[in-house]
């Protein structure tokens, strides 16, 4: 029979490891969620990035993992963030926080992984579309060509290369192809 | 002043919506949500029953029917399941949900996208939906049937019968008074054809097949159309007893993307495909807005709503289409106040019936519209509820009771609530 001292020993022991595990567990798993570079879309976000872009051009694009026609425009919007890493891009998927794992593997298809992105954060969606745009109706993928002045310029589908450089001639360098 | 409820229809203008008019507004919803008490917020029965509570109130995306009994059924999607839940006093309490598919699948449920249920006189339950294969927008159709009052269900089938690894989503299924049971959704083998050979192909395709025992076996898979819209929801209506009308957003010049109609038959014929809207809409994007339709009382004529941004029509619109003329008339601008979207369809009796959700900035209102003479002039909109919370589209059944909402809302749970017989 084992005796009490034996049974706590091991009991102890058991407990650290089970702590430790949930340490090395916790943040394994804290690491892996902060892995990608995704940031909750909410109420305040949109005027937070424009915050950031105070007097400067910015163009955003609005995509969803559901929408076939926004991964054209992500390919070009890849590859454009490849030729020029500082151009001035805002991706932001309307899809909910569920789909995260989806919208990264999605993005790194398109070289998109590494910048900074926004995801919806909030199942009322028809607010947060508000807080883009109370003109948009919702479709995708659509875009958005803001001037120096913060005063835009928007679009429903799939941009091409040739409206990015004509939208962008007053205000935004683009790189050519 | 606004009018009162009871009030005869006598215009077809849509009033803009005055501080008094949302004071009554609020009134007559707050006397809603009282009457459909027993709705109750998902968050409500999962703080009593925990986390993984199936409910009717839960499940994401429902859909409802009522069977010749009068007993109300609703499919949903819960935790990768489909679940079947009835009801034997429309809605108030509901029977426990019985699982669908055993094995979990990846069951699309979002507004254009959700299972479909159909009782038949006999009392088999018949069930589609889709199920997502992949992030590249590839699915499969599935059907499941239950013949012992939805105790059990048969393992799910797969219906499109091209084994190919590509798009087959957007599922509806119809029974006509006949017996076929149409299943029709939008499918991508043509556009991998195309694609292979080196040709563009615009969109996807519209595919149907028809079973003429209750599902226990499907015919052929027929093509209805190409270059068809490749993300909204397919409406139907019957056209006779043996046929049905389909409705659809199609893509014309390769830029536009409208309507187009056509009839079915179980023998995979196809007639009267015709362009039922001119919104032009010119958009190389997903609009995720499918339209509506019921069979209206004149003969070969059908009530649709719809949503466009196009150069035309930018809103939601109410129009009728007339088969013989293949074109549409009594078109009205239903809401085009920016936010506003899905309306949906249904037919009681001389009245007509249609809502939608409004958004204002900071809540969903879900609208009401009502016809007495087939749509020929509509009285102003009513506002029946509200919420500063997510919902799903607001859905439209009718029986030969009356017209009923069935609306799955975060804040009130799922809402089923009679609408015709206007108080």
């Amino acid at each position: 029979m084992i005796s009490n001292g034996i049974v706590n020993k091991k009991a102890h022991f058991s407990k650290s490891l089970a702590i430790g595990v949930a340490i090395f567990y916790s943040t394994f798993v804290s690491l892996t969620v902060r892995a990608d570079n995704i940031q909750n879309f909410n109420m305040q976000s949109f005027e937070q990035i424009k915050a950031q872009y105070e007097g400067k051009p910015f163009v955003v694009s609005l995509w969803s993992i559901h929408c076939a026609p926004c991964r054209v425009e992500l390919k070009l919007l890849g590859e454009i963030k490849k030729t020029d890493p500082d151009f001035p891009l805002v991706v932001i998927s309307t899809d909910s926080l569920e789909n995260r794992e989806e919208a990264v593997e999605i993005l790194a298809n398109y070289d998109l992984q590494n910048i900074k992105t926004w995801m919806f954060a909030d199942a009322f969606v028809e607010r947060l579309r508000f807080s883009v745009d109370p003109l948009w109706h919702g479709e995708l993928p659509r875009s958005y060509f803001f001037n120096d002045d913060h005063s835009f310029e928007s679009h429903s589908g799939v941009l091409t290369r040739t409206q990015l450089n004509q939208r962008g001639q007053s205000s935004l360098i683009l790189p050519n192809q | 002043m606004l009018p009162t409820r009871g009030q005869a229809v006598h215009s077809m203008r849509i009033f803009p919506m005055t501080s008094k008019a949302l004071v009554v507004i609020v009134f007559i919803a707050s006397g809603f949500i009282a009457q459909s008490a027993v709705a109750e917020s998902c968050a409500n029965l999962q703080e009593q029953f925990g986390d993984k509570h199936v409910s009717v109130h839960c499940g994401k995306a429902p859909s409802a029917v009522f069977d010749t009994q009068g007993r109300l059924w609703v499919a949903f999607v819960q935790n990768k399941h489909v679940y079947v839940s009835h009801s034997d006093d429309a809605g108030k309490s509901f029977s426990s949900p019985v699982q669908v598919n055993k094995a979990p699948e990846d069951t699309e449920f979002n507004g254009e996208n959700r299972p479909k249920i159909i009782i038949a006189s006999g009392g088999e339950v018949l069930l589609s939906w889709t199920t997502k294969t992949s992030s590249n927008f590839t699915g499969l159709i599935r059907f499941t049937r239950s013949v012992d009052g939805g105790m059990s269900f048969d393992a799910p089938r797969t219906i499109n019968d091209d084994e190919l690894d590509t798009g087959h989503r957007f599922d509806s299924l119809f029974l006509t008074d006949s017996g076929n049971l149409y299943l029709t959704w939008i499918d991508k083998r043509d556009m991998e054809k195309s694609l292979e050979q080196g040709n563009e192909y615009p969109g996807a395709a519209i595919y149907y097949t028809v079973s003429k025992n209750l599902g226990m076996s499907f015919g052929p898979n027929h093509r209805v159309a190409h270059n068809s819209c490749e993300c909204c929801r397919i409406a139907m209506a019957p056209h006779g007893d043996d046929k049905v009308a389909i409705l659809w957003r199609q893509i014309y010049n390769k830029q536009i993307r409208d309507h187009a109609l056509a009839i079915l038959s179980p023998e995979g014929e196809i007639t009267d495909i015709k362009r039922a809207t001119v919104d032009d809409w010119y958009i190389n994007a997903c609009p995720h807005h499918g339209p509506s339709m019921v069979q209206a009382k004149q003969e070969k004529q059908y009530h649709m709503a719809w949503f466009s941004a196009g150069d035309l029509h930018k809103g939601i619109y109410y129009g009728r289409y007339d088969l013989a003329k293949a074109e549409s008339s009594q078109i009205i601008e239903v809401d085009a106040t920016p936010g506003a979207g899905h309306p949906s369809l249904a037919q009681y009796g001389d009245e007509l019936l249609l809502v939608w959700k409004g958004f204002n900035g900071v809540s969903t209102q879900l609208q009401l519209m009502r016809s007495r003479n087939g749509g020929e002039s509509w009285a102003s909109t009513e506002t029946l509820l509200s919420t500063e919370q997510a919902s799903d589209h607001p859905l439209l059944i009718s029986n030969d009771a009356g017209i009923y909402l069935s609306w799955s809302t975060e804040e009130y749970g799922y809402v089923f609530k009679e609408l015709s017989h206007d108080k």
